[in-house]
């Protein structure tokens, strides 16, 4: 059963399967709100399979090891996270604290990607690398204390109770409105996506980090970052949105799968709606306004829960 | 660029009293263009002119131009109206002194005329080529006696 | 901290011309930038000394992919001058038509450049798409969507009929329609606006010292516009206003040119509205007398001069090209120093390069 779990649903094969489903569903939104056709929805799969048969170039000087274990310590990172995430009303693996052993492994990738830059050789990679790092100290901050506020609200730091417990009362988003929204924004900080992507924007620094990576590592980088959105979506709906306690599997997984199809949509709403920030716009908004905002939300919620 | 018009008059006379030895010569091309022609030597002068008696300080460009009988040199200016001042170098002496003291705009048309024609632009800042490759060897491409490859 | 080299082209995904320039970065912010030219230097105007009048037509369309049009009015008109010919006027608004069609066409290709470079896709393909409706009009005018090939010595090759007016002016309103949205876009976005406001920042004094011409030059406050100092006809018969800008930062250049987008639809209506009848073309003939003549006009980009020297053959004896972009990749380096190494792209958008203009 654990094997079924961890191979299957909710793990690898699950993971894999809604990360090419939102991967073209967001390319989808995005291209309908600019009034282009968009992908058909085997793009994403097609496009996986084409980069492992790619060659694969290690650019001379740069850390050939590195290059080849960092995505796939990333992608490790991601999917080990989505084990602990509720998906519905199932709970592969699940003990008092694992919100944040999920927070760590879901900063993890932020890690691998400055790593990344770091070991190559383009200047555009190690510019990439520098902002992924000021953009991780800009976002995460925030993004960690309004994810708190749930926790303390619940009396617990397991995200399978924080769900049950919202699925009682009422959901998160609804109680600290503000709190999902810097959850938010700090998901597309953490994403990389429009308009936070300032790490790898293309008129910039080409692909920042990834500038030089290829074929089957660059493919992984990919999917690595679209199962951390997915992952990043079901923590949220799990943490904001009451995730989805229903007895019946048949139940529980339809509500669970359109309240992360909200967040998806909100997310490719806001990568359409904005230019991209400056990573010293970012630094400024991050500290001057987001972490602000997040300690007082994370004061009311202990002054008026604890 | 600018859109005040000078006077004509007042141009030609100012330039007369600052070089009285000279005889001006000046023609009107279709499309209302003057041009007016200087000897090398005097054509810093008459642009310094130009610059701080008329405001005219908008430099269009350098056309380089093989006649066979020399290189001329035109300067096109605009104020409201087209003013070109013409001068003529022979083969043996190309050299002219660099107007980007006066006009930091010149630079990338004398660097053209130099590259492109072989003219020397004394006290020009950065004179390598704008748009032939550094390392090019063989004549100037638009000299007349230029080869087509 | 230390410095290090980027390169930026010749190849680089915010050109879309090769050209390099060489920056010098520390941290996040441009010590200094060098600048190369020349890689796609074709010799257009040694070329041009081997073609005849006719030919050269065609060849000087080539100078630029964007504003090919205006190359080709500019040429011919001075051709036109050298032979003392009189084009029929209603060959002039035809003409004049395609320029200003031209003019829209080149400010939202541009106004795309700049959304895709600061990160604004949306922009980018909503610009991209109300282009469509300039190139159609101009692919249903001329055959073309970018190289018309419209102009002939004496006239224009073209004609339109009453039916075919009345489609232009529905298109219009469409445009007219999308234009003023994406100025109000440009006016008020706030994301638009941090990413444009400051950046790139050139004073009168500076544009006065280069030299600058065009947009670049309008949004530094400096007014002028050659439409209406010098209006060839049909300008002199149509109303439009030049907008000016003080504030001489990249998005000042954006809103001058959305304004100007706005006045060119206003133009495109006037012209077919008080298109004359007639013959569209004078003959001319093919040998040229000798003399010299300096053609210049108003280009999307600002002022294009073109010198032709005619030794009485059918060959002309030389042609200098001057475009606009030359005069604004002088102010790069002034441009570039001290900004965020972000905001490279958001600059050189601004300046509007076309790099096959300034090589020839």
């Amino acid at each position: 059963m654990a094997l079924i779990n961890l191979l299957f649903f909710p793990g690898f094969t699950f993971l894999f399967m809604c990360a090419l489903f939102f991967e073209w569903l967001d390319r989808r939104i995005i291209a309908r709100f600019q009034e282009r056709v968009g992908p058909p929805w085997f793009q994403p799969l097609a496009d996986f399979i084409k980069l492992l048969a790619k060659e694969d170039i290690v650019p001379s000087g740069a850390h050939a090891k590195a290059a080849a274990l960092l995505p796939m310590f990333s992608l490790t990172a991601v999917l080990t996270a989505g084990l602990y995430v509720p998906v519905g009303n199932v709970v592969t693996a699940s003990f008092e604290g694992d919100l944040i052993v999920v927070l760590f492994l879901l900063s993890l990738p932020a890690l691998g990607y400055f790593l990344a830059g770091w070991t190559s050789v383009g200047v555009y990679s190690l510019i990439g690398g520098h902002r992924s790092l000021l953009q991780y100290f800009s976002y995460e901050v925030p993004f960690l204390m309004a994810v708190a506020s749930p926790a303390i609200l619940s009396g617990s730091w397991r995200i399978a109770s924080i769900a049950a417990y919202q699925s009682q009362t009422t959901w998160g988003a609804l109680m600290q409105p503000l709190g999902f929204i810097l959850a938010i924004i700090g998901l597309i900080g953490k994403l990389k996506r429009d308009p936070l992507d300032i790490p790898k924007a293309k008129s910039e620094v080409v692909a920042g980090s990834l500038t030089d990576f290829s074929g089957r590592k660059i493919a992984l980088w990919h999917l690595s970052i679209y199962i951390q959105t997915v992952v990043g979506i079901f923590l949220l709906v799990n943490l904001f949105l009451g995730g989805s306690s229903h007895q019946s599997l048949f139940v529980a997984l339809p509500i669970f799968g359109l309240k992360a199809l909200g967040i998806l949509i909100l997310l490719s709403m806001i990568s359409v709606l904005y230019a991209r920030l400056r990573i010293d716009q970012l630094a400024n908004l991050g500290w001057r306004v987001l972490a602000p905002l997040a300690l007082i939300q994370l004061l009311v919620t202990i002054w008026s829960g604890g | 660029m600018s859109n005040v018009k000078f006077n004509l008059e007042a141009l030609l006379a100012a330039w007369q009293r600052a070089f009285p030895k000279l005889k001006l010569t000046m023609e009107t091309l279709p499309l209302d263009e003057v041009v007016v022609a200087f000897p090398p030597e005097y054509l810093v002068p008459a642009v310094c002119v130009l610059t701080e008696q008329f405001n005219v300080r908008h430099l269009s460009t350098i056309t380089g131009d093989d006649t066979g009988e020399g290189i001329a040199l035109l300067y096109h200016f605009w104020s409201g109206s087209g003013l070109t001042l013409r001068t003529r170098l022979p083969y043996d002496a190309l050299h002219i002194p660099s107007l980007t003291g006066i006009i930091p705009g010149a630079v990338f048309y004398e660097r053209e005329a130099a590259e492109m024609l072989g003219v020397i632009f004394e006290g020009h800042p950065a004179p390598q080529p704008l748009l032939m490759p550094d390392d090019w060897e063989g004549e100037h491409p638009l000299r007349a006696s230029a080869e087509d490859r | 901290m230390n410095r290090i080299t980027v390169p930026i082209g010749p190849q680089h995904p915010l050109l879309k011309e090769p050209m390099a320039f060489q920056l010098t970065v520390e941290g996040e912010s441009v010590i200094e930038s060098t600048l190369r030219l020349g890689y796609v230097h074709r010799g257009i105007e040694r070329l041009c000394q081997e073609r005849t009048y006719v030919q050269n037509i065609h060849l000087v369309e080539r100078v630029c992919g964007i504003c090919s049009h205006v190359h080709t009015t500019t040429y011919c008109q001075g051709v036109e001058a050298l032979l003392g010919l009189e084009v029929p006027l209603r060959g002039l608004y035809l003409r004049t038509l395609l320029c200003e069609l031209e003019r829209i066409h080149s400010h939202l290709l541009w106004l795309g450049v700049l959304a895709r470079n600061i990160g604004f896709d949306t922009i980018f393909m909503y610009a991209w798409r109300d282009r469509e409706i300039v190139l159609d009009i101009m692919e249903d005018l001329s055959g073309g969507r970018v190289s018309h090939a419209v102009n002939v010595i004496g006239g224009v090759r073209i004609d339109l009929t009453e039916e075919h007016r009345d489609t232009i002016l529905s298109q219009l309103d469409l445009l007219d329609k999308q234009v003023a949205h994406l100025l109000g876009i440009v006016e008020h976005e706030r994301s638009l606006k941090a990413r444009t406001q400051n950046i790139g920042h050139l004073s009168l004094e500076d544009v006065r010292r280069y030299c600058v011409v065009g947009p670049v030059a309008r949004a530094s406050g400096l007014n002028v516009d050659l439409r209406r100092d010098r209006p060839p006809p049909p300008y002199d018969r149509l109303t439009f206003t030049v907008p000016v800008h003080e504030d001489g930062d990249v998005w000042a250049r954006t809103w001058v040119r959305m304004r100007e987008t706005v006045e060119s639809v206003r133009l495109c209506r006037q012209i077919l509205t008080l298109l004359p009848d007639g013959p569209v073309a004078a003959r001319a003939r093919r040998r040229v007398p000798a003399g010299e003549v300096i053609s210049r006009s108003e280009a999307p980009r600002g002022e294009v001069i073109y010198y032709i020297r005619s030794d009485g053959s059918d060959i002309p004896a030389r042609v200098k090209i001057r475009t606009p972009t030359l005069t604004s990749l002088i102010t790069l380096p002034t441009q570039l120093e001290g900004v965020n190494m972000a905001d490279v792209s958001v600059v050189l958008a601004g300046v509007d390069l076309c790099i096959a203009c300034a090589d020839r």
